[in-house]
C-alpha cells in the first residue's frame, strides 16, 4: 500500500518492541521443551504436531482479529496447501523447501474463492466458509487423476536435509516448524502494530467509521483473508511433508476447522502468543492426558477444559496469566 | 467546488431525493436545512459515498458519482456523522493516525498535535475514544478525524445538535476558526435558524427530497415555501 512508508513500518517494529521481546522469550522457552526433555522421538512428534497446530490457531486468530471474520473453513486452506505442495513436490519435480511456500501461496489463492464472502459478516461469513471447506473436500476426492482421490497420495518426496540438518528426522522437523511459527508470529505482531493493523481493529468495530477517513475496509479485509489462508496452506505443506501421506477425509478434516478455534479461544485470541501456547497444552492435554483417561470419546474433556477456561477466564489462557502477572505486581508494589 | 446535477436517490419505492441540482464554490460556508425527514442526511451519504444516487456528483472538476467511499475521503471530502462514531478500542490519537495515513496519504504527528490542540483534544490525545469522552469531545473528535484525512470540503452533520446555547456559541466560533485556518468550504446541517443566520453565508433548504430554497439565510428564512415546510401548512 502507497500510504505504508518504510519509517511507518520501522516505527512499528520498534513500537513493537516489548511484545516482540515477549514473544521471543515465550518461543525459547518452547523450543527448549524438547531438550529438556531429552528429545523423545514421541514427544518430539506430539510437539511437532502441536506447533502445526500453533500455526494455524495464529492464521485463524488473524484473520478473527484483524480481519473481524470467524471462520469454520480453515481446513480448506490447510488441505489446499497440503495438496498443493505435495503434488508439485511429486509431479514436478520442484523442491520441497520451494514447494512449501507456493503450497501457502495456492492455499491464498484458492482464498480467491472466498472474496465476495467478504460482504457477509458474522454467522453468514462463517457459514459460508464452512461449506467452501467441503467443496474443497469434495473436489480433492473426485480428481482422482491429479489427488489420488479418496485412496489419497502416498508417494511424495519428505523434507529434505539443510545446511547438513536432516529436516526429515523428528528434530530436524521440530526446528523447522519452530521457526515457520516464530517468522509468523512476528509477522503477526508487526502487521498488528502499524497503521494497517490500527486501521484492521477500527474496521471490525465501525466499519463506516474508518470508510469514511479513506481506509479502504474491502481490501484490507481481503488481504488478511490472503495472509490467514496462505499461513494455513504453509502449515498444511509442513505437515504433509512430515507425515508423509494424504487422503481427502485427513487434509480437509473438520478437525483442521475446529481445533484452531478451541486452541486460540484457550489461548486467547485477541494475543499473538494466546494462540500458539493455547495449541500446545490444548493438543498435549488432549493426546497424553485425555487419551489415557478415556480412549474413546477423550475430546469430551477438551470441551470441558474449554468450558471452563472461557467461563474463568474469557481472555484465555494469555489473558489469565497477565492478570496473574498484575497481581503479583501489585502485591509486590504494595509491599515495598 | 462541488457540483451537484440531477441528484436523486431511492430506497425502494420512497424517492429520498429527488433531482437536486446545485453548486458550492470553494469557501462558502452553506447551511442545509430542513425539516426531518426532508433528506439532508442522504444528501450527505450521497456526496461522501456512502449511498450511491443516480445523477452526477461532482468535486473539484471531477466526476466522483462512482466513486467509493474512501476514494472520497481520498479525494478531499471529509464528512462527521450525527451520532459520533468514533473508531473503537483506539485512542484519540490513533483515531486521528488512521484517518491522516489513509485519508492524507502520510503521517505527520506534528500535524496530529496541530489538529488536536486546535479541537482542545490534546489533554484526551491518549485518552480511549469510545469510553473517555463527553458527548462534546465526541464531537470534536469527528470533526477532527476529518480534518486529519486533509479535506476541502467538510460536510458536519448536525455537530451542534444536543449541545447547550452556550457550547453552541463557543462551537460555532470554533467552526468559523476551522474555516479560516485550515481554507475550507463546509456545509453544515443544522435546524436552527439563528445558528444557520449567524454561520452560513447561504443556505440551502430541502423538503420530502428536493429542494425548495436556496440563497442567503435571510432571503430563505423569509421564503414562504420554506416556512410552511416547517410549519406544516403545506402538507396538512
Amino acid at each position: 500500500m502507497t500510504v505504508t512508508s518504510a519509517t511507518s513500518v520501522s516505527a512499528a517494529i520498534r513500537r513493537s518492541g516489548g511484545r516482540g521481546m515477549a514473544l521471543g522469550a515465550g518461543l525459547v522457552v518452547l523450543a527448549l521443551l524438547p531438550l529438556a526433555a531429552g528429545a523423545s522421538p514421541y514427544l518430539l512428534g506430539l510437539l511437532i504436531s502441536a506447533l502445526i497446530l500453533s500455526g494455524l490457531a495464529l492464521s485463524w486468530a488473524l484473520l478473527g482479529n484483524l480481519g473481524g471474520m470467524v471462520s469454520f473453513g480453515h481446513a480448506a486452506f490447510f488441505g489446499v496447501g497440503s495438496y498443493a505442495s505435495a503434488l508439485l513436490a511429486a509431479k514436478l519435480g520442484v523442491p520441497v523447501l520451494l514447494a512449501i511456500p507456493l503450497g501457502g501461496v495456492i492455499a491464498t489463492l484458492s482464498s480467491l474463492a472466498m472474496l465476495p464472502a467478504l460482504r457477509l459478516s458474522g454467522p453468514y461469513f462463517a457459514l459460508a466458509i464452512l461449506a467452501y471447506a467441503q467443496i474443497f473436500r469434495i473436489l480433492a476426492t473426485e480428481l482422482d487423476w491429479l489427488t489420488g482421490g479418496a485412496a489419497g497420495l502416498q508417494r511424495y518426496p519428505g523434507l529434505p536435509t539443510l545446511f547438513g540438518i536432516n529436516l526429515a528426522d523428528r528434530a530436524g522437523s521440530y526446528v523447522l516448524v519452530l521457526a515457520c511459527v516464530a517468522l509468523f508470529a512476528l509477522v503477526y505482531v508487526v502487521l498488528r502494530k502499524s497503521h494497517i493493523g490500527t486501521a484492521l481493529r477500527a474496521i471490525s468495530d465501525s466499519e463506516d467509521a474508518t470508510r469514511v477517513v479513506g481506509v479502504n475496509a474491502t481490501l484490507l479485509k481481503s488481504w488478511m483473508l490472503f495472509l490467514s489462508a496462505f499461513i494455513a496452506g504453509v502449515f498444511g505443506a509442513l505437515n504433509a511433508h512430515i507425515i508423509g501421506f494424504l487422503e481427502p477425509d485427513y487434509a480437509f478434516s473438520g478437525i483442521w476447522s475446529v481445533m484452531p478455534i478451541i486452541a486460540a479461544v484457550f489461548g486467547g485470541y485477541r494475543s499473538v502468543l494466546g494462540p500458539i501456547f493455547g495449541a500446545v497444552v490444548i493438543y498435549l492435554f488432549d493426546q497424553v492426558i485425555a487419551k489415557s483417561l478415556i480412549p474413546v470419546g477423550h475430546q469430551i474433556l477438551l470441551g470441558i477444559l474449554l468450558a471452563v477456561m472461557v467461563l474463568l477466564a474469557p481472555n484465555g489462557l494469555s489473558g489469565l496469566v497477565a492478570r496473574i502477572f498484575s497481581k503479583t505486581a501489585e502485591k509486590h508494589h504494595a509491599g515495598a | 467546488m462541488l457540483e451537484l446535477d440531477a441528484v436523486t436517490v431511492r430506497f425502494g419505492g420512497l424517492t429520498a431525493l429527488a433531482n437536486i441540482s446545485f453548486r458550492i464554490k470553494a469557501g462558502e460556508i452553506v447551511g442545509l436545512v430542513g425539516p426531518n425527514g426532508a433528506g439532508k442526511t442522504t444528501l450527505f451519504n450521497s456526496i461522501s459515498g456512502l449511498v450511491k444516487a443516480r445523477g452526477r456528483i461532482a468535486f473539484d472538476g471531477k466526476d466522483v458519482t462512482g466513486l467509493p467511499l474512501h476514494k472520497r475521503a481520498r479525494a478531499g471530502i471529509g464528512r462527521t456523522f450525527q451520532i459520533p462514531q468514533p473508531m473503537q478500542h483506539l485512542s484519540v490519537r490513533e483515531n486521528l493516525a488512521v484517518a491522516q495515513v489513509f485519508g492524507a496519504g502520510r503521517h505527520d504527528e506534528a500535524r496530529i498535535d496541530e489538529i488536536l490542540a486546535v479541537m482542545e483534544l490534546s489533554h484526551k490525545a491518549e485518552a480511549d475514544a469510545a469510553t473517555a469522552l463527553a458527548l462534546q469531545e465526541l464531537k470534536r473528535l469527528e470533526i477532527a478525524k476529518a480534518l486529519a484525512t486533509e479535506p476541502k470540503l467538510l460536510l458536519l452533520d448536525e455537530v451542534l445538535a444536543g449541545l447547550e446555547s452556550n457550547a453552541k456559541k463557543s462551537f460555532m466560533v470554533k467552526l468559523k476558526e476551522l474555516h479560516k485556518l485550515f481554507g475550507l468550504t463546509i456545509v453544515i446541517v443544522e435546524h436552527d435558524i439563528e445558528t444557520i443566520s449567524g454561520l452560513c453565508t447561504r443556505a440551502v433548504v430541502l423538503n420530502f427530497g428536493q429542494l425548495i430554497a436556496d440563497g442567503t439565510p435571510t432571503e430563505v428564512f423569509n421564503n414562504p415555501a420554506v416556512v410552511e415546510s416547517y410549519t406544516g401548512t403545506a402538507h396538512a
